[in-house]
């Protein structure tokens, strides 16, 4: 038994018409990165994609779509000659597969009408020869646990029964780019995916302030980012900006329970001036309403002062058992608990203020310049992509 | 012992030579996966190159070596900074890849002024100072001189030059690589040549700030940002990364060592009365004047011996005219005409210096009778 085929069925690019164009060659174009190590042949048409395997295996290649923004769902697909023999052998091939008392049913399309037999013809046939063959089996017309497909096409006849779900959405460019802050927690890794199921490009920035912060709690965040692109086939840029004068400066400035406003706030200037600079057009981060002192919507009003950016939260009104839940899927959960201080819990004050005000802040930042350091932070940021660390392995031997 | 003139190539350097024009011998240009593969190394190369001079807000540019990346800096910047003025100051301890390029560059109206030497070879900084006018668009001094190996202040210059915002501060780095760590940061441009830090020949870098006001000299398919077109020099490029990093990892104990090279000749040479020692910087190049006698003379007198220095600038060594640099530092005609430079490298050991020493001291007793 040969698949041949994988069909890809499209996400959200179905709702849309006049610019679907736009969207399916992003779509192409993100599924070619993905299959990057795979030989084989990509169509995509306006509703569907078919990849023509040749020697690859099906599973193998499934599994490297799963995760690619825009697509619904997968399936692997025998081609047959258009006979009857053929189907039936086919069927009963799926049937073994499955489990004893299972109910099926078989499911007909003719998008050749010249076929000589019609759908229900086609559905008797196959359902009876199924139900011979393979007795453990039972037909449910209402809700079966298994579908066979039969498409009837003038090319041959296909074949499927397996449908593989996938993260759907739209496709990764589609959407513009934003500028995700990336801690290493557990949240902030999520809230990038989840703007990226959108057709959002990510770049990510994260804060260090060595020597209080460890080299392992930056190389969480890298992992972070690794786990991230790999999921999703794009490759994430990771800016990494030293906070360690900063962090210092307004530990020794500011009072202790506002510390972490300003800290916040400087950090979403940073991010900003990031922003601008790689064309991002919004800021995203992991901030959940009420979780933590910064981001009570007091704090938020407070930080957010600084930015006339959108700022995008969203994970804003979810449990943290429902985000820990969605880290878990992402895979992202084990690293994020990773137990390596980043530069938030190192600095925390003893009793952060949950209702700061935005005139008192400014009023002691403006005892400090600040704007020097936020400039030596922003040109000392180093990049770090798992492309350019792929690449750097490469060719360590040679350089 | 001719080391400031070019360097043997590392065998790893020479491994990723062959090995790149093996495996990756595309056209960095081409648009397959094969020429795509080449463009990533290249790329993989600028990075290393960059991070390693330690100039992460710059551009860099291959080129063919420092002469070229000399030459497109001067010309370029010139005319592009043309509207804002038509004034150039060079140090006149410079090589002549910037001396005559300047010069070539009066006939284009742009004027050029040399920025005196004080007597143990560095610049003359208040005379920069008073240089310095609203004209003025273009500086340039080299990190380390080539004749006698004087360290010049760039750190100051930057920090003189932070006034002059409109001026370009180009840095000749060729001598410096792999021998002393400089902060280039604040310079617009920097020049590096491969083969003078064990990298091989015909292949250099040009790195800038603003590689915008960098323009093509020569004109092709656009390579290099279209500042040098030539399909380019992949397995050299490579190579000047890896010779780079090597440089950088040896520079230590390669300096301590060469240093205690440099106190040896120095105290085997003392009470020789005829022999004059040109201040020293980096310990990498002495100037020895044996004064009296004929640097070509004395050059071949070592060559007998099997030990190989220079007289002056080896480039420019067939030229019969006085060193600049040792003219400009105030010294006299028979002291520069009896000059000659031994340059070590990481490379050199303790026997070598020891036959050096020999030789040289041979050299003086053979020669004797002519010198004063």
């Amino acid at each position: 038994m040969i698949y041949d085929h994988i069909l890809v069925r499209y996400g959200e690019i179905t709702l849309k018409t006049r610019n679907r164009k736009m969207f399916i060659n992003a779509l192409r174009q993100n599924m070619k990165r993905a299959l990057a190590d795979f030989d084989v042949e990509l169509n995509a048409h306006w509703d569907r994609a078919y990849i023509t395997l040749g020697d690859e295996a099906p599973g193998a290649v499934m599994d490297a779509l799963e995760n690619v923004n825009g697509i619904l769902s997968v399936s692997p697909v025998a081609k047959l000659e258009r006979s009857e023999a053929a189907m039936k052998d086919t069927a009963v091939h799926f049937a073994n597969g499955f489990g004893e008392g299972d109910t099926f049913k078989i499911e007909v399309k003719r998008a050749d009408k010249s076929y000589h037999l019609k759908t229900f013809d086609i559905q008797q046939m196959l359902g009876g020869y199924v139900l011979d063959n393979v007795p453990k089996l039972e037909v449910d017309v209402k809700h079966p646990e298994h579908q066979i497909m039969v498409e009837v096409r003038i090319d041959g006849i296909y074949m499927y029964h397996e449908v593989r779900q996938c993260i759907g959405g739209l496709p990764i460019g589609t959407g513009g780019r934003a500028l995700l802050m990336l801690s290493g927690g557990i949240d902030s890794p999520v809230a990038g995916l989840e703007v990226m199921k959108k057709g959002v490009e990510i770049e990510a920035i994260h804060f260090h302030s060595p020597p209080y912060t460890s080299p392992q709690a930056t190389e969480k965040v890298k992992q972070l980012v690794d786990i991230m692109s790999k999921r999703t086939g794009a490759d994430i840029k990771l800016h990494i900006v030293p906070f360690t004068e900063l962090q210092t400066k307004i530990y020794d400035w500011i009072p202790d329970n506002m510390s972490m406003t300003t800290t916040r706030r400087i950090m979403l200037i940073i991010a900003e001036r990031l922003a601008k600079q790689v064309d991002a057009k919004a800021i995203v981060n992991g901030e959940n309403l009420g979780q933590v002192a910064s981001q009570t919507l007091a704090s938020m009003h407070a930080i957010n002062a600084v930015t006339n950016f959108p700022v995008l939260r969203p994970l804003l009104t979810l449990e943290k058992n429902e985000i820990v839940a969605m880290a878990r899927n992402y895979g992202t959960y084990e690293t994020s608990v990773l137990p390596y201080e980043d530069c938030c819990t190192i600095f925390k004050p003893k009793s952060p203020k949950t209702k700061p005000v935005v005139e008192k802040v400014e009023k002691f930042e403006s005892k400090v310049d600040f704007e020097p350091m936020i400039e030596k932070a922003l040109a000392g940021i180093e990049c770090y992509s798992v492309n350019d660390a792929e690449e750097k392995e490469a060719f360590r031997s040679l350089l | 012992m001719d080391n400031a003139a070019t360097t043997r190539p590392y065998d790893d350097v020479l491994d990723t030579y062959m090995n790149v024009n093996r495996s990756y011998y595309f056209n960095t240009a081409s648009i397959h996966q094969a020429g795509r593969e080449a463009a990533k190394l290249l790329e993989a190369s600028r990075r290393q190159v960059i991070d390693l001079m330690g100039l992460g807000n710059h551009d860099c540019v291959f080129t063919s070596g420092a002469t070229e990346s000399n030459n497109i800096a001067v010309q370029s910047v010139l005319r592009h900074k043309k509207p804002f003025g038509r004034t150039m100051l060079i140090s006149e301890l410079e090589h002549p890849s910037v001396i005559n390029v300047a010069e070539a560059m009066k006939d284009e109206g742009f004027n050029v002024r040399y920025i005196r030497a004080l007597s143990d070879g560095t610049v003359n900084m208040a005379h920069l100072g008073e240089l310095l006018d609203d004209d003025v668009v273009f500086v340039t001094v080299m990190a380390v001189n080539n004749i006698v190996g004087s360290i010049q202040p760039i750190e100051k210059i930057c920090e003189v030059l932070k006034q002059y915002p409109r001026v370009h501060f180009h840095v000749d780095a060729t001598q410096a690589v792999g021998k002393i760590r400089v902060d280039y940061s604040e310079a617009d441009s920097v020049s590096i040549s491969a083969h003078k830090f064990h990298g091989v020949k015909g292949v250099g870098a040009l790195m800038a700030k603003e590689v915008k006001t960098l323009s093509a000299i020569t004109y092709g398919g656009g390579h290099e940002g279209n500042i040098r077109s030539g399909t380019v020099n992949l397995p050299g490029a490579a190579a000047m990364a890896r010779a780079l990093r090597i440089s950088d990892e040896q520079l230590d104990e390669s300096y301590t060592r060469v240093a205690a090279y440099n106190r040896q000749v120095r105290e085997a040479l003392d009470g020789f009365h005829a022999v004059q020692i040109q201040p020293s910087g980096v310990p990498h190049i002495m100037n020895i004047s044996f004064t009296g006698a004929k640097g070509e003379v004395v050059v071949n007198a070592l060559g007998s011996h099997d030990i190989f220095v220079s007289t002056t600038s080896a480039c420019a060594s067939k030229l019969s005219k006085l060193n600049e640099t040792l003219l400009a530092m105030g010294n006299t005609q028979p002291v520069i005409e009896g000059s000659i430079r031994i340059s070590f490298s990481s490379q050199t050991g303790d026997a070598e210096v020891k036959r050096l020493i020999t030789a040289l001291q041979a050299v003086h007793n053979e020669i004797g009778d002519v010198l004063k």
